[in-house]
């Protein structure tokens, strides 16, 4: 860098001076005499090198275009290298650099020097290529296209370990679908790059990289590939875990762990599994893009996976994550969202671990975490709240509906993205069925307002998980609250959500007004607010040959309202038997025979409830369903697969034969 | 692997560990030590990882010429490496710098912390070469930016701006800095990244050698009595005590 002149101290005049060299040097570029662009190549070069802030002024100069241009028309090899090198480091970990850089046109121009006779042209081209394959701005390689599949395997098969890091770095970066994925297979693309695994540190991480890729969830590819050699490579893989450099042990864990995630069947032995599981917990407190990475691929790992959340429980797991989240340093957005998630995994079946964690005071960084300026690293946090929220004792000790923890969260339903909208809900779901206190903080801040109106968004899950913490909400509610909630939904609001095109939203909904109509019998009133509109919906939707699930729900709510008066029975039974009516269309018949054991018992339950002898119509109605059909079926039921229903039957039986069996 | 078995008498008294030990005479050692075999080819294997991986590229050289023994690297990048560590012996950093990019120039772009580093020995030199002005701008350009990504570097750019403050910075509690130490522990971190991203180990095997055989000595000392090797430079035995 050359020395300042200037004999002024001020640090505006450094700034400006530094401004005029880089203006210098940019000029210098476009010089017509080889040695002086050679010299402006090589400084430009050294300044952008591991400085970002560098980066970016050259890159508002116009660098890269006028670095293309000396790329595409000299001849010399000099130029050509530290042209190619320049343009690698603008492409290197900085994305503005990457896109100015294929927007100039370098791509082909850098494919080109790869067959150079010069080996330093050939290396310098080959790094800046992978620098731009590491981005996922990168072109789409076509692996379809039987002339890049050749220029792909002549890369893997080249002596120099750019080059054919190069291949495996296209591999791991364009591979995306099965098609894909089968298509190298097929080509012997695994053979090529187990070969690499012997090879040089970068050639051992670029496949383990692409090897990576091209097994994720693809149980034939992962077949072949502890196939070959009778699982030699297998093995190798699981060796380097041990190796001395944290990336490779972090590359090779992520390719077990797909592996894993693949087919479990080649990791019988718990020795391995314990042995990935801590290697990675190690990994966790390397400070750069491995640690990184390693928390991202622990979450991925242990996700719905008990045996492994112990073992990493047992490991101590918990802690070690909560000293790494209380080290008070900005983590990297990406490590936070592993490390949440992580602790999510671990809370998700583990009441020993929910409590381990909630013990170590880290609500409070929880609830920063839900203002974290990115969305995955909110969401992760929701999901941690929603699974540690399972744990009974803690949420009836209050833990989560003190102000300082409700607050952030409900302010949470008006984020930005829907994933964060669909994990806060969760968590709200969750954290509302605390009944130890009889007042609700989540209702105080408006919350039951802020669920409707989720409840109509564009987004069906958002729909869906809305109504399941409204669901929740209304378990077992007082009548205030279910008074307070019905005001703002009213009958014709409550019909669109039970006619929603999303039967997971509609089998929400239908549980909603299910809780809703339980408990008292006042509650049976709701559905026949504005003439019966909701409970004709409901006989509606019923009457519409519905899904399974959405049809347990629907019996349900006519299992309560037929738990009330005598007119509540006579409109149940209104909606089971509609006036003019085609004999083929009793839907009850059908639930009876229905293969899900739950569909039977709800319905049961309904009749059980219409004839219970208390009420003065039972015997009217009994004989209505006898002649329907109903009874006769349920003597066929007698020994149903199912306890519950076996049991229910007996009830319906015996409550039969005291009307007199004709 | 071990070199031999001990017995342990089984009804020793607790009380008197010094009597419990065998004890083997330098005569019986000597000829178990004999009746082992090494490799010839295994012990100039050795001595050129040494020199390789210390970069004495002409001794490598010679050797290979008169052992036939084949160094596991290309010769020509041990100079270039070790023109990189002369460099920041020197307190030349900047050259140093330009070396490592024409080298590889993905090292110092993957590498914050040694990158950091080098910029921070820069700084150092422009101080002790008493260019305040110069320094202070440097600091403001090139290092200020870098401090500003990570907590752990603004602490140590921190430490090192304090130089410029004090009269004496040669007595100062960061006076460590100016040290030639500082140098070579920067040389020594440049020499292992590009160790590392030529897949080659950046210890030499030698020192793990000798280290193993002093530990193994001290877990024998607690079973033996028996002649130690006390002098590595020597290598030689001396008799057990009486």
């Amino acid at each position: 860098m050359p020395t300042s002149s200037s004999s002024s101290s001020s640090f505006s005049s450094a700034a400006s001076s530094s401004g005029n060299r880089q203006a210098d040097v940019f000029s210098r570029l476009a010089s017509s005499d080889p040695e002086v662009k050679l010299k402006a190549l090589r400084e430009v070069k050294n300044q952008i090198i591991g400085n970002r802030t560098k980066k970016l002024s050259f890159l508002k100069l116009g660098a890269v275009p006028a670095i293309a241009s000396a790329l595409s028309d000299s001849e010399c090899n000099s130029i050509l290298v530290q042209s190619a090198a320049a343009l690698g480091s603008f492409a290197c970990g900085f994305e503005a650099g990457v896109q100015a850089v294929l927007d100039a046109g370098v791509f082909p121009l850098l494919l080109r020097l790869l067959t150079s006779s010069d080996e330093k042209v050939v290396d310098a081209g080959a790094r800046s290529l992978r620098m731009i394959f590491q981005s996922n701005q990168a072109p789409k390689y076509d692996f379809l296209q039987e002339k890049n599949m050749k220029f792909l395997f002549s890369l893997l098969n080249s002596e120099n370990e750019n080059v054919s890091g190069l291949g495996a770095s296209i591999i791991a970066h364009a591979c995306g679908t099965t098609v894909q994925q089968q298509v190298l297979c097929d080509a012997g693309v695994l053979e090529k790059l187990v070969i690499l695994l012997d090879g040089s540190l970068s050639q051992r991480e670029a496949c383990l990289e692409s090897l990576a890729t091209v097994l994720k969830n693809n149980p034939e590819a992962v077949s072949r590939f502890v196939g070959l050699e009778a699982g030699r490579y297998l093995s190798s893989v699981t060796e380097l875990t041990k190796d001395r450099y944290p990336r490779t042990r972090l590359l090779s864990c992520l390719c077990l762990v797909v592996i894993y995630n693949t087919s479990p069947s080649y990791f019988l032995n718990m020795g391995t599994k314990s042995s990935l599981v801590t290697t990675l917990l190690e990994l966790l407190n390397d400070h750069g893009q491995s640690g990184d990475d390693a928390a991202l691929g622990l979450s991925s790992l242990i996700a719905e996976k008990e045996d492994l959340q112990k073992l990493a429980y047992e490991a101590n797991a918990i802690k070690n994550i909560v000293d790494i989240l209380k080290t008070g340093s900005e983590l990297h957005p990406k490590r936070l969202q592993g490390l949440f998630l992580s602790l999510a995994e671990l809370c998700s079946k583990l009441e020993d671990c929910r409590c381990s964690f909630l013990s170590l005071e880290m609500l409070d960084l929880l609830v920063n975490a839900l203002r974290h300026k990115n969305a995955d690293v909110r969401t992760a946090a929701c999901i941690c709240f929603r699974n540690a929220a399972r744990s009974v004792k803690n949420l009836s000790a209050g833990r989560f509906t003190n102000d300082h923890v409700m607050l952030p969260l409900v302010q949470l339903l008006h984020d930005p993205s829907s994933s964060v909208e669909v994990a806060v809900l969760g968590a709200l779901s969750n954290i509302v069925l605390d009944f130890s206190s009889p007042k609700s903080t989540f209702i105080e801040y408006g919350g039951i307002k802020q669920l409707i109106e989720l409840s109509k968004s564009m987004d069906p899950n958002a729909r869906c998980s809305a109504l399941r913490a409204l669901r929740n909400l209304m378990f077992l509610a007082d009548n205030k609250r279910k008074e307070l909630f019905y005001s703002e939904v009213k009958a014709q609001g409550f019909v669109s959500l039970i006619s929603d095109p999303e039967p997971t939203v509609q089998e929400q909904a239908l549980a909603l007004l299910r809780n809703l109509v339980d408990g008292c019998i006042n509650s049976i009133e709701f559905v026949f607010d504005e003439d019966g509109l909701i409970l004709d919906t409901v006989g509606k939707q019923l009457r519409k040959s519905p899904q399974a699930h959405m049809a347990i729900q629907g019996m349900y709510v006519l299992t309560n309202v037929a738990s009330g008066t005598e007119l509540h029975k006579e409109a149940v039974m209104q909606q089971l038997f509609p006036q003019p009516q085609a004999e083929s269309n009793n839907f009850m018949l059908k639930f009876l025979q229905s293969h899900e054991s739950q569909l039977r018992s709800a319905t049961v339950w309904t009749i059980i409830n219409l004839i219970s002898p208390s009420s003065p119509g039972a015997h009217d109605r009994h004989v209505k369903l006898r002649d329907e059909g109903i009874i006769p079926q349920l003597k066929n039921m007698v020994n149903d697969a199912c306890l519950d229903v076996k049991i229910r039957i007996r009830t319906v039986l015996s409550q039969s034969m005291s009307f007199g069996d004709n | 692997m071990s070199l031999f078995r001990i017995f342990i008498n089984q009804d020793d008294d607790d009380d008197d560990m010094a009597t419990s030990k065998k004890v083997i005479t330098r005569e019986e050692w000597e000829k178990k030590l004999n009746a082992v075999k090494l490799r010839k080819q295994d012990m100039n294997t050795l001595v050129m990882n040494f020199l390789v991986t210390e970069g004495y590229v002409d001794a490598a050289a010679k050797f290979q010429t008169e052992s036939a023994t084949k160094p596991e690297i290309d010769l020509a990048t041990i100079t270039d490496r070790m023109a990189v560590k002369k460099a920041v012996q020197n307190g030349h950093v900047e050259d140093a710098i330009e070396k490592v990019n024409d080298l590889n120039p993905e090292i110092l772009d993957t590498n914050p912390e040694l990158f950091f580093h080098l910029q921070q020995q820069r700084l150092i030199e422009l101080i002790r070469q008493g260019k305040t002005e110069e320094a202070l701008e440097f600091a403001q350009e090139e290092l200020a930016p870098r401090g500003e990504e990570n907590q752990a570097f603004l602490q140590e750019l921190e430490k090192t701006v304090a130089l410029l403050v004090f009269e004496d910075a040669s007595n100062s509690p960061v006076k460590d800095l100016l040290d030639i130490s500082h140098r070579l522990k920067t040389a020594s971190e440049v020499n292992a990244a590009i160790l590392t991203s030529q897949s080659h180990e950046k210890d030499p095997k030698l020192p793990s050698l000798l280290k193993m055989l002093i530990w193994a000595q001290n877990q024998l000392d607690e079973k033996a009595v028996y002649p130690h090797i006390n002098d590595l430079s020597t290598g030689q035995l001396q008799d057990p005590p009486e």
